[in-house]
């Protein structure tokens, strides 16, 4: 019996395929707008501007502080209210690179606190201005420890972006609970579903550990 | 080319500069010594301002460092600083470390950076070392090459805050060495160090510090021979036996 | 906004948003205490050296790393009927909350445990003390400690992920804001108010991270 459905399953893969894309589209997106927001509130609020930091800081424990599916039902649902009308797949990358550059952010300010203060006095004692400091000598060293997490924290956006199913996005979970409707066999569909989540979440982790093992190593060189 | 008028530094409720009075001329080579809390370090580092004082008027090479509105990062570029820890780039080669400020604060090219760099670690003896990184290089060595990153600015003054503390003692001379070399070309410098041999030799005059206070400050063969103050007798008598 | 803000309606559904705000807590401390034992029973597994433990739950925590909740969860409310058991879906709500949460426990055990210094372990082999005993009396109590603020974090994590139970029709903050738009097109209200709920939740779960961060720090400096 569960010959026919895999069958079945099989043909409707360029679907699922098409489901991926998105996915791969939604959180691809996010992750360049999320990563560059992201990297300027960090250095913000790893600065002396007190409000600024005050307010990114705020911001940032809103967004992890509630659920990004009440987020994205938020922006989707209420901003029709005020005339804004967005398409899902829109709603779907702000929400998505909001979330992203609030977690961004944590690591890229806690990566730029954790290079030694002498290394700032170094630079300003050179007469550098503020931002060679930082390009030069603050965010090179920052880097090190910024990176590992910061692929972490793709893989946490990719599997986030199915959530955005929710409002209609065609990605490869909505995909699999289209065709669930149709194929009434959960293991294979989702199987399949979470099979493609994998494909691309695993190598991605496996990249995560080996950088903070390679550069965890170097830096204490 | 340097004057402290009356100033005052707290940290929090902690006043570790009181009333600091003091002129060094340029081409002098002051050394300040004092116990660990004293307020040398603190007393150097306000020059570049990398600490900020609450009172009195700091004039360094006709700049008022007292004045908040003052830009500091020109007057950084003519003021090199030696830290304790050395405060390499861990990320940059010996030769990037000392070419970087050139070609980014002076906007030298590259090129001639690099040929300036190259002179200025050789002066310090490091000729051999321009593609090492400070983790490859010894604590000596990698004092040097800070050495020669504050000299490839064409410095002023140069200020050294311990500089061969952190180092192991068979390390300490070639350090010393190059400061020493660096005193006979005329180059104003304020150290701040224990090693009074140095001192002695070097100095034109050397500077007691404790408690925030300058005590005493006379010409080495004076100060090492007439102290007139008491807690700078007792200072001498401890370091001096060790 | 304030202006159209509806807070009477608010007022009129408070109930609703009581019940399910306790529901959204006791689905989360059921997702954490059965992702506590997942987690221990897990992680002993993948420490283990016999491959006949090791593998499945290293196969078991990868898996579940790599995939999102929200597949894990359609997986298992899809999956079960058609493999003919009957579950409610509550029972696959906490399940999936379960298994999720208990790969990343497992993951936060095996870390405190590595984290406790080798000299540790050490002492402990030098007074002859057996594996068990070195695990119970000495490696266990520091790890403890350890893996308290991750623990808390992972609680957050928790609450935030039951939300997605509402998309299983579950009762719970997220499904009240959703009742409150389907009956009274009230998306602001309601979602709002759901967040707002949930940012009280988290902000509790904070402060007592902040506290076993602090706690942690006297443990270490004696």
């Amino acid at each position: 019996m569960w010959g026919i459905y895999l069958e079945q399953l099989l043909q409707s893969l360029p679907f699922f395929l098409k489901g991926l894309w998105m996915t791969v589209a939604v959180s691809g997106l996010s992750l360049l707008l999320g990563t560059a927001v992201g990297f300027l509130w960090g250095i913000v609020r790893a600065s002396r501007r007190r409000i600024l930091k005050a307010l990114i800081g705020a911001w940032v424990d809103v967004i992890r502080g509630t659920p990004f599916l009440v987020q994205i039902f938020i922006l989707f649902f209420i901003l029709p209210e005020f005339g804004v009308h967005l398409e899902a797949f829109p709603a779907a990358v702000i929400a998505l690179s909001n979330l992203a550059a609030c977690f961004i952010c944590e690591i890229v300010s806690s990566g730029i606190e954790s290079v030694p203060h002498g290394q700032r006095e170094a630079a300003v004692s050179s007469g550098l201005n503020g931002y060679q400091q930082l390009r030069h000598v603050i965010l090179p060293q920052a880097l090190r420890v910024i990176l590992p997490p910061l692929v972490g924290q793709y893989v946490l956006l990719i599997k986030d972006s199915s959530v955005v199913s929710a409002i209609g996005v065609m990605d490869v979970t909505r995909a699999g609970w289209l065709t669930v409707q149709r194929i009434p066999q959960g293991i294979l569909v989702f199987g399949l579903v979470g099979l493609l989540y994998f494909a691309i979440c695993y190598p991605l982790i496996q990249i995560s550990g080996a950088l903070e093992k390679r550069l965890g190593r170097s830096s204490r060189r | 080319m340097i004057e402290f008028r009356d100033v005052h530094k707290w940290f929090g409720d902690l006043h570790v500069l009181k009333g600091i009075r003091l002129r060094v001329a340029a081409g002098e080579v002051l050394v300040v010594c004092g116990p660990s809390g004293s307020g040398k370090s603190t007393l150097i580092r306000t020059i570049n301002r990398l600490e900020p004082i609450q009172k009195g008027e700091l004039i360094v090479d006709g700049m008022k460092v007292h004045d908040p509105r003052t830009p500091m990062t020109k007057l950084r570029a003519e003021i090199g600083f030696v830290f304790q820890q050395f405060n390499l780039y861990p990320h940059m080669t010996a030769l990037e470390n000392v070419t970087l400020a050139p070609i980014k604060v002076r906007r030298m090219p590259r090129r001639e950076a690099e040929a300036l760099g190259k002179e200025v670690l050789a002066k310090v003896g490091l000729a051999d070392k321009l593609h090492q990184y400070p983790a490859q290089l010894s604590g000596g060595q990698q004092q040097r090459v800070a050495i020669a990153r504050g000299l490839c600015m064409h410095p002023k003054i140069m200020l050294f805050d311990e500089p061969t503390s952190a180092l192991d003692p068979e390390m300490i001379n070639e350090v010393l060495e190059v400061m020493r070399a660096l005193a006979r070309e005329g180059m104003t410098m304020i150290v701040v160090t224990h090693e009074m041999g140095f001192a002695r030799e070097v100095a034109h005059r050397v500077a007691f510090m404790d408690y925030g206070e300058l005590i005493e400050i006379a010409p080495p063969e004076e100060f090492f021979a007439r102290p007139q103050s008491e807690r700078t007798r007792l200072f001498l008598s401890k370091i001096l036996t060790h | 906004m304030l202006e159209t803000f509806n807070f009477r309606v608010i007022l009129e559904y408070l109930p609703l948003y009581g019940t399910c705000l306790l529901a959204t807590l006791w689905l989360s401390a059921a997702g954490l205490a059965g992702s506590l034992a997942v987690g221990c029973a897990a992680c002993a597994m993948r420490i283990s050296r016999f491959p006949a433990l090791h593998w499945p739950a290293a196969v078991y925590i990868e898996s579940i790393r790599s995939t999102p909740l929200l597949a894990q969860l359609y997986f298992l409310y899809f999956g079960l009927p058609s493999l003919g058991v009957p579950v409610s879906e509550t029972t696959v709500g906490i399940l999936a909350l379960t298994l999720n949460s208990g790969a990343y426990m497992a993951e936060i055990i095996r870390g405190g445990i590595q984290s406790v210094a080798p000299g540790q372990i050490e002492a402990a082999v030098s007074s002859g003390l057996s594996y068990l005993q070195r695990m119970r009396s000495i490696v266990l109590p520091q790890a403890v400690g350890i893996t308290l603020p991750p623990m808390l974090g992972q609680a957050i994590v928790l609450v935030k992920d039951s939300a997605l139970l509402s998309l299983i029709s579950l009762m719970e903050l997220t499904r009240a804001g959703q009742i409150l738009t389907s009956e009274r097109f009230m998306p602001a209200e309601g979602f709002l108010t759901s967040a707002a709920l949930y940012l009280s939740i988290y902000y509790v779960l904070k402060a007592l991270t902040v506290w076993s961060r602090k706690r942690l720090i006297h443990l270490h400096t004696g």
